[in-house]
């Protein structure tokens, strides 16, 4: 699932000569008006790809400034919230464990984690001498409360039901201040890397009712100030365990409105728009400005369109089969967001992931005709669902429109209102478009976007094979043996699966100039070492 | 006199009900469940029955209006379903917000306009009233938000001189807020001003085709005098009308300029409102933008009054047969 927060306008940057055709978008036709002084920044973009991130050695300190997107005037600093404040998460709090690069769980607060019973008990042995910003020490008390105030069903936390599935509060226990416990209720040798969601950030036992307000972590920055929707700030927390940050402090403003976020990074008002997806003509502008630049962070949305498997014609394997080989998907990224992510294949597990199965089904339109035929359709009319909700959906449906036309396929795009299409179209209609960030650990990207019954099963796949592999999965200990399992549920998702998922794509960031190291990757933000120019 | 004013107010208060009433019909409209839209898409299924419940959703709809009707008599307008404060008191820091430009706009703009208009009144068919004339048309063909970026482009970004949006939040000081208005300030200006600049043009060309006029011209008077005295109070009548419904179209709905300059207004507090259907908030909201056309109109009407002698004196003409 997608934070909370709207996500902006998605294009990419273009690298060839030509980025005039970005002029029919009608921020191009508002640079256009801007007469000479606009086609100065068109021509000064071309040939402007997306930059890396600068890096190099960062002076000691400054003031970095993030303009954000706002989850709602009922934003809330606890971590746990569905309305959580997610850019201040990581910079407040810390979890037991988080992830790295290739999905791969790796140590925060807890240091040590092994499995026993079966993969049913997991004992985890926490950092020693970690201190919370009010002075008080770490202690497992803290991690038990935090995992307890997460299962508590009257906050309402989107992780509570992913976790709640093997963990009841009753399971947890401490038998010493460094020694966390956790007996669950069935096997699942991938418990850990559930731990690692943004919602499972690590707060001070007791403070459920006060969370929301103090952010009271052991990050590497203590909060200042928060306003719901509005501006805060952190400062450096010197005695952070990961070692001092370079910055000494960070602000952060909520602008709603993509085009002023933008407007404030132009102005220098703020450094860095997190959570940004830029479209072409915004990426575009942003390059030729002499002070900015944008950062591609690879693969970090994946596109997908669900085809609802309880309803015609998508109840047949046949069609569903069709849709997915009618396309050429090289030709849909290009099209869609001029080539900048990854082909997906149909499989949601990302190729840099150490479970990823190396398996497609073959373009062919002559197949997909055949399978159409043999499903007793000589072509096929389909309604496919899109919105504003996600710039790139739309884009995606039209590009799809176009791929599958020789296939005997014949879309009918319906563009939804953006505000309610999470709730009325999405799950509810036969072939929609949809989106997902990616960098869930494999164990929860699988079980609830796909198994039998989920609540976020988009497309009501039910296959009590898949389940079974699942399962059997979650309860093997032996790693070689479980990463097969994974994989011949890549497999069978593939061939039988009930979503075609055409990309991955890249989320365009904009950032000023004497930014360097900025490193950001699923759902982790390096903010120790992000700095200005030395 | 007295009973035209008191027909006038009890009309102006059965409109606000009326429009209260068509407000929550609308808002009941809105495509989407509730709860969902509040809870956002990470929400539970659970948490979605359980804020359902709470909300009091599943009652009637006639139920929950008249409920809040009475509170609203009683002045208490409900709480967000957001952020579970009292609705009244969010507004009230976004209506100030909002009404800092707005006086800023209604002094100086407004001012702006009419001296315009009634100069290119005066000075029929010369450059002064082409000039001004096109310039307002322009102003009032390009849509706001076109205008609000092109400001940014040049005054935040080429030459920095103003902030390109506001960065503090809702309940930011005066001192904080200002140097943000003046390129929202210029936007609605650029956008309203035609309309106030045409009337008045047209009703000064009127007035001054009369035949008191030419008479005031023939008795050998000043032109000064003429235009201060006599052509300036009968050419307001038609313009007051227009200048009213401007003054409500900025309190109540300059939604897109807000939010282009993030300025934390009401329009920028109903669109947040709206996506996340917090229906107490917007109906307040509503009713605010209710209050202010009637009183605008009832201002207009009032000054009417005092600007034409023959309504004026209505009563005492009455009195008299």
């Amino acid at each position: 699932m997608t934070s909370p927060d709207s996500l902006p306008d998605r294009q990419s940057p273009s690298d060839g000569p030509s980025p005039l055709h970005a002029a029919v978008s009608r921020r191009g036709v508002l640079l256009g008006g801007l007469g000479i002084t606009a086609s100065t920044l068109l021509l000064a973009a071309c040939g402007t790809a997306p930059g890396s991130a600068g890096s190099g050695a960062a002076a000691k300190g400054g003031v970095l400034r993030i303009a954000r997107p706002i989850a709602s005037t009922g934003e809330s600093l606890d971590p746990a919230s569905s309305l959580c404040a997610y850019e201040y998460l990581g910079a407040l709090y810390s979890r037991l464990v988080k992830q790295d690069k290739t999905g791969a769980v790796v140590a925060d607060l807890a240091t040590v984690w092994q499995s026993s019973n079966g993969a049913k008990t997991w004992t985890l042995t926490l950092r020693d001498g970690v201190t919370f910003h009010n002075g008080k020490a770490f202690t497992s008390a803290d991690a038990k409360y935090t995992l307890q105030h997460i299962l508590d069903k009257a906050v309402g936390s989107p992780q509570a039901g992913v976790l709640g599935t093997f963990l009841s509060a009753s399971g947890i226990s401490t038998p010493d201040a460094r020694t966390l416990v956790l007996n669950l209720s069935k096997p699942n040798a991938e418990f850990i890397s559930l731990l690692t969601h943004y919602n499972c950030y690590v707060i001070p036992d007791g403070s459920a009712s006060t969370i929301g307000s103090t952010g009271i972590g052991t990050g590497p920055f203590s909060l200042v100030s928060f306003t719901p929707a509005g501006r805060g700030s952190v400062k450096a927390n010197p005695s952070y365990f990961g070692g001092a940050p370079v910055l000494d402090s960070i602000e952060f403003t909520g602008i709603a409105d993509v085009q002023a976020r933008i407007n404030a990074l132009l102005g220098q008002q703020v450094d860095l728009i997190a959570q940004t997806n830029l479209d072409t003509a915004s990426a575009m502008t942003v390059n030729a400005s002499a002070n900015h630049t944008t950062v591609a962070v690879k693969n970090a949305q994946m596109y997908v369109l669900p085809m609802l498997f309880t309803a015609a014609p998508f109840t047949d394997v046949n069609v569903r089969r069709a849709f997915k080989q009618a396309f050429n998907p090289q030709d849909v990224l290009s099209l869609a967001v001029n080539g900048q992510g990854t082909v997906a294949n149909s499989n949601p597990i990302l190729p840099t992931n150490p479970y990823w199965l190396d398996y497609s089904l073959p373009y062919d339109q002559e197949q997909a005709k055949s399978l159409l035929s043999k499903a007793g359709y000589g072509s096929l009319d389909q309604v496919l669902y899109t919105s504003t909700a996600d710039p790139t959906l739309s884009p995606l449906a039209l590009a799809y429109q176009s791929a599958v036309a020789g296939a005997g396929i014949n879309i009918k795009v319906e563009t939804a209102a953006a505000d309610s299409y999470y709730t009325n179209v999405w799950m509810k209609k036969p072939f929609m478009s949809s989106y997902w960030y990616t960098g869930r650990p494999i164990d929860q990207q699988l079980n609830e976007v796909f198994r039998s019954g989920s609540s976020y099963n988009e497309s009501l796949w039910a296959n009590s094979q898949f389940d079974g592999l699942l399962d059997a999965a979650r309860a093997e200990t032996d790693d070689a043996r479980r990463k097969t399992l994974y994989q011949d549920a890549q497999k069978l998702l593939v061939d039988d699966g009930s979503t075609i998922i055409p990309f991955f794509s890249d989320r365009i960031m904009g950032m000023s100039k004497s930014v360097v190291n900025y490193s950001e990757f699923s759902f982790e933000f390096d903010y120790v070492n992000i700095g200005f120019k030395g | 006199m007295f009973s035209y004013i008191v027909r006038r107010v009890m009309l102006a208060v059965v409109t606000v009900l009326i429009a209260s009433a068509l407000i929550f019909a609308a808002l009941l409209a809105l495509p989407g469940d509730i709860a969902r839209q509040i809870l956002g898409r990470d929400a539970t299924p659970q948490a979605v029955a359980d804020l359902t419940a709470r909300l009091h959703l599943d009652q009637p709809a006639w139920q929950r209006y008249f409920d809040w009707l009475a509170g609203a008599l009683h002045g208490d307008f409900g709480t967000s379903l957001v952020s579970g404060l009292p609705v009244t008191e969010v507004v009230f820091t976004y209506l100030r917000n909002s009404g800092l430009i707005a006086g800023i706009v209604i002094v100086f703009g407004i001012a702006l306009s009419l001296v315009l208009g009634v100069i290119a009144g005066l000075k029929r068919g010369t450059p002064a009233d082409t000039v001004i004339s096109l310039g307002g048309l322009l102003g009032m063909s390009i849509p706001e938000y076109t205008i609000a970026t092109l400001l940014v482009m040049a005054f935040s970004i080429a030459i920095p001189i103003f902030p390109a949006v506001v960065t503090a939040g809702p309940d930011a000081t005066v001192a904080q807020l200002l140097p943000a208005v003046w390129l929202p300030v210029i936007t609605l200006t650029t956008v309203m001003a035609a309309y106030i600049i045409r009337m008045t043009r047209s009703s000064v060309i009127d007035v001054m085709a009369s035949e008191f006029v030419t008479t005031a011209q023939l008795k050998g008077l000043p032109t000064s005098r003429i235009v201060f005295k006599h052509v300036l109070p009968s050419a307001m009548l038609p313009v007051l009308n227009v200048i009213a419904i401007n003054i409500a179209w900025l309190v109540g709905g300059v939604v897109v300029v807000e939010a282009v300059f993030n300025y934390p207004g009401l329009g920028t507090l109903m669109i947040e409102s709206v996506s996340r259907r917090d229906i107490p908030m917007l109906q307040l909201i509503g009713v605010i933008g209710a209050v202010t056309y009637a009183v605008c109109n009832l201002a207009a009407d009032l000054a009417g009054i005092a600007f034409n002698p023959r309504l004026r004196t209505l009563s005492n003409r009455k009195a008299h047969r």
